[in-house]
């Protein structure tokens, strides 16, 4: 196992229970997304998983090692794990972009022509290649996402954890991030880990979904189980993707026979209309 | 043009002029030996030919707009044109030019009182000039690699580096701020109005250090150790613009020593 959460509990300072015994661990090369309403303790959790927050209780372990949190060790896990925060606002601390993302490699102790030479790729990769020059000041919020996940990616990480990697993007700007990802994931074996309440976009992200709830993890699945679970869905203040919504109130409202998988993407669901499209009129060509 | 936009405006045209690419060392050269002969002439030749100069570079060969200069220009013009005037009127011993009887004393106006008001507006503007060349001209990227190449110490540097980069960060949550309020009508009537920029100040302070704390963790999360190492490339400084800057200076040296004896009026 890559990460093994044993147990884990956190409680601020105000006494605030964040995460109530959470216990998970994923592998190598996985897309994992974390789902919950807001306050439900998904930035915490991840906060803990490159040692920015320690646990009041339970422990964690990378390859197997629990996380030790002197310099040293947080350097080295740091090296390894790559953070994205939330607000870009808060990652980009360089007076222009280029500088930004030279930030990770140099502190890696990187010779200056090399990480040139690993900044450069990074802003290609995320396509802000053009602003390298440019202060942060001057691009649009989305442009910052990007700018901030090339600042990681610089740095070469094994896993790549985000909050909230697609808010405020526009549609597009989600659906370049996610695909980045998905080459990341397939291309280098990246491990992915992401928080998000963006319900639509976990079908199409995650092959392991998380739902958080109070601080407690309340379920661990693929999506298309986890989803199907109706009640559950509910129960937590969640709701499924659109698509999947769509084919729950035709299954029960108007007695379509629905596989009880129900579909979760616009390519499941066309699947699934065709079919009973088939069933209808076999005849038909589709 | 607004207060916030002006600062902006500088930023940006300090990155996309065309002096932009040009050595930061060359640029700091010219306008700090310009701005110490131009304070330091007591004739008015050499005070004019470097206003000229910065500002035939600055608009004609930088391209910065006209109207973004003018305006830069009119506070310090403004200030200074006060400040002479006061020295004219008051200033200077010797030769009187004019004599008003008023009924308490006489007032005199002295010649060398005049003869100085001219020359300090002159020094001053193209002491002014100067500055606003560096300031146009000069990324702040720029000016932090040529201060840390210059061993001024690391400190100073990372913090200036952090302060301007936040300053725009804190002008957009305060303008939100101040446009949030404006929308809940926290801005009619004095008192309300008062009240509103004092609770604006104040959560503008807690959210500079909430900014401070997340900023910190997010660059530990990219192996902060203490300290911020920046890729340093500049382009290098060309040893004929130094050169020219060489002569060009001597030139306005030898026109200062020349006129040194040369009364103003
Ligand atoms: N620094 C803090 N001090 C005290 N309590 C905190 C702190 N940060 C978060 N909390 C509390 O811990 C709980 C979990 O917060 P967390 O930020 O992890 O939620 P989240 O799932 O990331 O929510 P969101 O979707 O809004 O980002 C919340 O009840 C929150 O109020
Ligand atoms: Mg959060």
């Amino acid at each position: 196992m890559l990460f093994k959460l044993e147990n884990l509990s956190h409680r601020y300072s105000d006494g605030t229970l964040a995460l109530d015994n959470v216990n998970l661990d994923f592998a190598k090369g996985e897309r994992i997304a974390l789902l919950g309403t807001n306050g439900s303790g998904k930035t915490t959790l991840l906060n803990h998983l490159n040692g920015i927050l320690q646990p009041t209780s339970g422990r964690i372990l990378f390859e197997d090692q629990p996380l030790k949190y002197d310099a040293k060790s947080l350097l080295n896990l740091r090296k390894r794990v790559g953070f994205i925060f939330q607000d870009p606002n808060d990652q980009l601390f360089a007076p222009t972009v280029e500088q930004d993302v030279a930030f990770g490699p140099l502190n890696l102790g990187q010779p200056a022509d090399q990480a040139k030479k690993a900044v450069e790729e990074a802003l290609k990769v995320v396509g802000m290649a053009e602003y390298a020059e440019k202060p942060p000041h001057f691009l649009s919020y989305g442009q910052k996402k990007r700018v901030a996940l090339a600042g990681v990616l610089a740095m070469q990480p094994e896993v790549i954890v985000m909050d909230e990697p697609t808010s405020n993007l526009d549609p597009r700007g989600t659906s370049d991030i996610l695909h980045l990802l998905l080459h990341l994931n397939k291309e280098f074996g990246l491990t992915l880990l992401l928080a998000t309440h963006d319900v639509d976009m976990v079908p199409l992200f995650a092959n392991k979904l998380c739902i958080l709830n109070k601080g407690k993890l309340v379920t661990t699945g693929s999506p298309v189980e986890l989803f199907s679970n109706t009640n559950l869905i509910r129960e937590v203040n969640l709701r499924s993707p659109r698509i999947t919504h769509l084919f729950e109130v035709l299954k029960k409202e108007n007695n379509l026979s629905v596989n009880p998988q129900l579909p979760l993407t616009i390519s499941e669901a066309r699947k699934e209309i065709l079919r009973l499209l088939y069933l209808e009129n076999p005849f038909e060509n589709y | 043009m607004s207060h916030s936009d002006i600062y902006t405006q500088i930023d940006r045209c300090a990155y996309t002029n065309r002096f932009a690419k040009t050595s930061p060392t060359t640029k700091i050269f010219f306008a700090l030996s310009a701005l110490i002969i131009s304070v330091s002439s007591t004739s008015l030749i050499a005070p004019i030919i470097i206003f000229a100069s910065t500002t035939l570079l600055l608009l004609y060969f930088a391209r910065v707009r006209v109207r973004l200069y003018l305006f830069l220009l009119a506070y310090p013009t403004f200030m200074v044109t006060l400040s002479c005037l006061f020295i004219a009127l008051f200033f200077g011993t010797g030769q009187p030019i004019a004599e008003i009887a008023l009924p308490w004393f006489n007032w005199t106006i002295f010649r060398s009182g005049v003869a100085m008001s001219i020359a300090t507006f002159f020094r001053v503007e193209g002491a002014v000039s100067c500055l606003f060349f560096l300031v146009l001209t000069t990324s702040v990227t720029d000016l932090f690699i040529t201060l840390r190449r210059a061993h001024v110490p690391k400190v100073l540097v990372e913090m200036s580096l952090l302060i301007y980069r936040y300053i725009f960060v804190l002008l957009e949550v305060t303008g939100k701020m101040n446009t949030a309020q404006k929308l809940r009508l926290g801005h009619s009537g004095v008192m309300r109005r008062i009240r509103s920029l004092g609770l604006l100040a104040g959560n503008l302070f807690i959210r500079t250090l909430e900014q401070g704390e997340r900023t910190f963790t997010a660059m530990n999360a990219r192996g902060y150790d203490g300290e911020i190492r920046v890729l340093e490339d500049m382009p290098p400084s060309s040893k004929t613009a130094l050169a020219g800057i060489a002569v060009f200076d001597a030139a306005l040296v030898v026109a200062v020593l020349f006129t040194m004896n040369i009364g103003v009026v």
